[in-house]
């Protein structure tokens, strides 16, 4: 064996039989592996046991730091750095510092959760191992794939390759790394 | 799959219905006979009753004007995953002629004594801080022409009347459909939304300045019919994921409902969190930014006594803000507790109980002693506020419950229905 592939690539022919075929794979414990579809297949991310994203928590980090932000700053400038009153208001309240952070909080929510989705799903990515693949291009038509990759710990060449013919999957190929 | 969907479930009927309807019925007749009772009880007096009395309406009617406009915006977006639950609100606004049969004995007291037994402003002679009366004072004489007995009444009984025809037309569409499956009701429906959106808008904001609003007439809040709207989406979308929960449980739902439609209703539940808290936050900002005391006594009412120690009142505005607001906020963020079904049912029973701590803490200050301060929250008088909430709770869940046979569990033949069944994230 002389290089290591990037991968194995099987093809399925119907939505269904590839679902049951990720369920498969799931269990027999993989987990650097991906389905190629021509759409989105419903409850497939279950079937290959994904877990939910963990954008959700960035979103949150950066809301917080954007509410912690926006009373700070107002805090800091009005109370500390320059002491004015305004109105016979206090130098600071979290009344009126509420709307700015309010924003704040909405601006770094969205700031983190358009970064945080970038850096989860690592688009923009302009190639990619299976783009070699000659019948990669029907995975946007009507045919499904399933790539299993190399360096996934369960990883074994000839068993990996039994595996997905077992499950189902015709055209078993390597791809080059 | 979808055909499989519409026809399995959907055929299961409702046959302990009855039986809960009835008790339903008994729960509210004996809140409503307590609440009677209350008349009598020396110390709680007319006053004390009656104001509690429209706390417990205003609650309830904000839950049907909440259902009313959530169907109508169903309809005017088109959308498809809420068809499964609409339903259950359409059935929900079977209780808005209900709610008018309980509304009249408020209706009746401005003819009762001198007429302020709760809105100040119907009894002209009473005297107002500075020794004027109500008949002498620039600020009522500049409002009459809305603020006077006969439009209260007249409003009232229009607004019921507009609602109970929104619902009448909704719900005849809705269920004619399930029968013949013509798509000229959903046209239908989508006209009624078009035209009733507006109605229900403008409705409920007048509704809400007469009956919570004009309790302090010389108050006023632009801010005050959407802060009522906002509870009033709440209050319907929390007792719509109670429903969900309860016809899960018993059998009706399973099969019908996915975990994305609790998704669903609970982010439309998260949304609204934000948009009361918006709302609310703004009123309280703007007259506390301005500070003008035509405004402020509001609030100052409601935090501080008139040598000023802090009243109850503070705390309960505390809990409005924590409870109403911070807490579900956090809470609904995260996805379990939005789907899984014993996490997401506390927290619609929570959002209802807050409702009802916001609506007293609208209404109820309006009780003052001798002094002019408002008298605590935590009194005996909350005992009569209960039992108006549980006394005209029966009757809304009765009506619901009376409703629920005469149609099937899901709109089987809306166009939208397969959609709705394979409701996906």
């Amino acid at each position: 064996m002389a290089v290591q592939p990037y991968g194995v690539i099987a093809t399925f022919n119907t939505a269904p039989e590839l679902y049951h075929a990720a369920e498969q794979v799931r269990d027999a414990g993989y987990r650097h592996w991906d389905c190629i579809t021509p759409f989105p297949v419903h409850g497939l991310d279950k079937a290959m046991g994904l877990k939910r994203s963990i954008v959700p928590r960035i979103s949150l980090a950066g809301g917080i730091t954007g509410f912690i932000t926006g009373m700070t700053m107002i805090w800091w400038t009005g109370a500390v750095d320059y002491p004015l009153i305004v109105g016979g208001k206090p130098l600071f309240s979290p009344m009126f510092a509420f709307p700015v952070s309010y924003e704040l909080t909405i601006l770094f929510t969205a700031f983190a959760t358009i970064i945080g989705m970038f850096l989860v799903n690592g688009l923009p990515r302009h190639y990619h191992p299976v783009l070699k693949y000659d019948h990669i291009v029907r995975g946007m038509d009507d045919t499904f794939f399933i790539v299993i990759e190399a360096r996934d710990p369960r990883f074994n060449l000839a068993n990996t390759k039994a595996m997905l013919e077992k499950i189902g999957g015709a055209a078993v190929t390597e791809l080059e790394p | 799959m979808i055909s499989q969907a519409t026809t399995a479930p959907v055929a299961l009927p409702a046959e302990s219905g009855d039986a809960s309807a009835k008790k339903a019925l008994t729960v509210g007749i004996v809140g409503i006979a307590l609440t009677a009772i209350g008349l009598l009880v020396p110390g709680a007096g007319a006053k004390v009753v009656a104001t509690s009395w429209l706390v417990g309406l205003t609650f309830w009617s904000a839950m049907a004007i909440g259902m009313l406009m959530l169907v109508m915006i169903h309809h005017i977006f088109d959308a498809s995953w809420s068809t499964v639950i609409r339903r259950q609100f359409e059935h929900g606004l079977a209780s808005f002629k209900w709610l008018l049969v309980l509304f009249i004995p408020l209706l009746i007291t401005p003819w009762i004594a001198h007429g302020d037994l709760v809105w100040p402003w119907m009894n002209l002679d009473g005297e107002i801080h500075g020794g004027h009366t109500v008949g002498h004072d620039p600020l009522y004489l500049k409002k009459a022409g809305f603020l006077n007995k006969w439009a209260f009444v007249f409003g009232t009984i229009g607004f019921f009347l507009l609602w109970m025809w929104l619902s009448a037309r909704l719900r005849k569409a809705s269920f004619s459909q399930d029968s013949d499956g013509d798509l000229k009701w959903t046209f239908m429906s989508r006209k009624t939304a078009a035209f009733g959106i507006p109605i229900g808008a403008l409705t409920l904001t007048a509704a809400a300045i007469y009956w919570v609003k004009s309790l302090e007439y010389h108050w006023f809040s632009t801010m005050y019919g959407v802060w009522f709207f906002a509870n009033c989406a709440r209050g319907a979308l929390a007792i719509g994921i109670l429903i969900m929960i309860w016809l899960w449980n018993r059998g009706d739902y399973k099969g019908v409902l996915n975990t994305n439609h609790f998704y669903s209703i609970g982010m439309l539940s998260f949304a609204f969190t934000v948009f009361w808290a918006y709302v609310t936050f703004s009123q309280y900002f703007l007259i506390w930014n301005a500070n003008v005391p035509e405004e402020t006594f509001w609030y100052n009412l409601r935090e501080l006594n008139h040598d000023g120690s802090t009243n109850q009142w503070w705390y309960v505005g505390l809990v409005i803000l924590f409870g109403h607001f911070v807490v579900p906020f956090l809470y609904l963020l995260s996805y379990k507790h939005k789907v899984v079904h014993s996490k997401i049912k506390p927290a619609a029973l929570w959002i209802l109980g807050v409702i009802l701590i916001d609506v007293c803490y609208n209404v109820l200050p309006i009780l003052k002693d001798a002094h002019g301060d408002a008298r605590p929250f935590l009194t005996l008088n909350l005992l009569w506020v209960l039992t108006s909430v549980v006394g005209v709770g029966g009757v809304c869940v009765w009506s619901y419950l009376r409703s629920l046979p005469t149609a099937k569990l899901i709109p089987i033949r809306d166009p939208r229905i397969g959609e709705s069944l394979t409701h996906h994230e």
